[in-house]
């Protein structure tokens, strides 16, 4: 019977010390995973995501319910995005791995990283999910649709931009153009030895192509044209290769 | 992102009749109101006959008719231009790329590239003839962004271009940019030798 209360000093010992480990690693658990919750996330919020989950959870009582057709489309640019996320993660994979290793950024960089690829690994799943909603296999097609979609969209954009700028190109070249006829002209006044069949060649040459030519230029046009055009049937001459 | 279970509420609401998608009050955040513009066209384009059940059918098989109808517009404006007809041959280029450039957004992109390659080169050509050397100059650039490797006649045809405008320092790195695509192209050995001798001679 005395075996009782001598027994209980180990077993409260026992108890203590798993009680502390276990506290102990309780709080550092939860103290981690706060840490990590109150970095900065990877990527800013997803628009796409959030714009159709809202048209998902659209108030009946503001309006009627979003058609399928909506919500299929906004579906679409949620994967487009991801399509972009998942770009940008597999980029940075490699390199900020590397970067770890040789100790140049934070484990705190990695963390984040580490979430991010979580998380979006998540929506992906969440993304096919809610295309085999709308229509049966759907989501396996929806990320390929998705990518297509991104490289389209890359390509018109810069198609765009090249021929944004061929404007302002068109008008200095104008100028200069005008610039050196000009200057050209001045030359021929100024030392009139060479003969004159040079002018309205090299006048013409230049007004064929400029469509405000002034009158005096347009009287030169007919006697500059054929040599305009054997110029230009030259440079044909040269790239006739087609595909 | 938000985590995974929740989201943000935002502030738009639907036209019952044409179905668009609006932010409710019109101060928004500028990059909303683009996005929601860009969900609203690509809903319209998803009503087009190709999409049973108002979803994009995958990237492969394509429809052939726009495939045939940009072929055969290549082809005019070939004739055209072996004819000497250079603005005809400008405008059937011009409608070939429109509609290559038209087409839905998710059919392959690498069928839009090789496509677009093609026209913008040939283009280039044809303004060439006609001495647009800038708008020629911007069309060869376009070829050559979609397509790199294996177009030689565009990135020829830039160099040319800019040459052409007198902007020899600009061609001269163009043209070395290209020889690291096309190092045996005669027409581009033979354009930067003639690049070193304008410079040699200025």
């Amino acid at each position: 019977m005395v075996n009782w209360i001598n027994l209980l000093i180990p077993f409260a010992y026992l108890g203590i010390l798993l009680g502390s480990l276990a506290t102990f690693s309780h709080l550092y658990r939860a103290r981690k995973a706060a840490r990590a919750a109150s970095l900065a996330p990877w990527f800013g919020p997803h628009l796409q995501r959030n714009i159709y989950l809202s048209l998902l959870h659209l108030e009946p009582e503001t309006g009627p319910k979003v058609p399928d057709s909506v919500l299929k489309a906004a579906l679409l640019r949620r994967a487009t995005e991801d399509i972009h996320r998942i770009i940008a993660i597999r980029n940075a994979k490699q390199a900020l791995n590397t970067l770890l290793q040789r100790g140049s950024v934070g484990d705190d960089l990695w963390q984040r990283f580490l979430r991010a690829e979580k998380e979006t690994e998540e929506e992906l799943r969440d993304v096919v999910q809610e295309a085999n909603a709308f229509q049966p296999n759907w989501g396996n097609t929806i990320f390929q649709t998705a990518s297509e979609m991104a490289n389209n969209a890359l390509i018109r954009r810069r198609m765009e931009e090249i021929q944004s700028q061929t404007e302002a190109e068109k008008e200095w070249w104008e100028k200069k153009r005008a610039q050196t006829s000009s200057d050209f002209m001045k030359e021929l006044d100024e030392g009139s030895s060479t003969s004159g069949l040079m002018s309205p060649k090299s006048v013409g040459t230049a007004a064929s192509t400029t469509s405000k030519a002034s009158d005096d230029d347009a009287v030169l046009v007919e006697g500059g044209g054929p040599a305009a055009q054997s110029q230009g049937g030259g440079g044909k001459k040269k790239k006739k290769n087609k595909h | 992102m938000e985590s995974p279970d929740t989201f943000t509420l935002l502030p738009i609401e639907m036209d019952p009749q044409t179905k668009a998608i609006t932010p409710t009050h019109p101060s928004n955040p500028k990059n909303l109101t683009l996005e929601l513009t860009t969900l609203n066209a690509l809903h319209r384009a998803l009503q087009s006959p190709d999409c049973t059940t108002n979803v994009p059918p995958p990237p492969i098989p394509v429809n052939p008719k726009r495939s045939a109808n940009i072929g055969k517009l290549r082809e005019t404006g070939n004739t055209h231009h072996k004819k000497g007809a250079y603005a005809d041959a400008i405008k059937m280029y011009s409608l070939g790329i429109d509609m290559a450039l038209g087409r839905p957004a998710w059919e392959p992109a690498n069928l839009v590239r090789e496509e677009l390659a093609g026209l913008y080169a040939n283009r280039a050509q044809s303004r060439m003839a006609l001495q647009q050397w800038p708008e020629g100059s911007a069309d060869a650039q376009c070829s050559v962004e979609l397509k790199r490797v294996g177009n030689a006649k565009a990135w020829w045809r830039r160099g040319r271009c800019l040459v052409e405008m007198g902007r020899v320092e600009e061609a001269r790195e163009w043209v070395k940019q290209a020889m690291e695509f096309e190092s045996g192209e005669k027409d581009l050995v033979d354009l930067a030798r003639e690049i070193e001798g304008r410079k040699g001679g200025k």
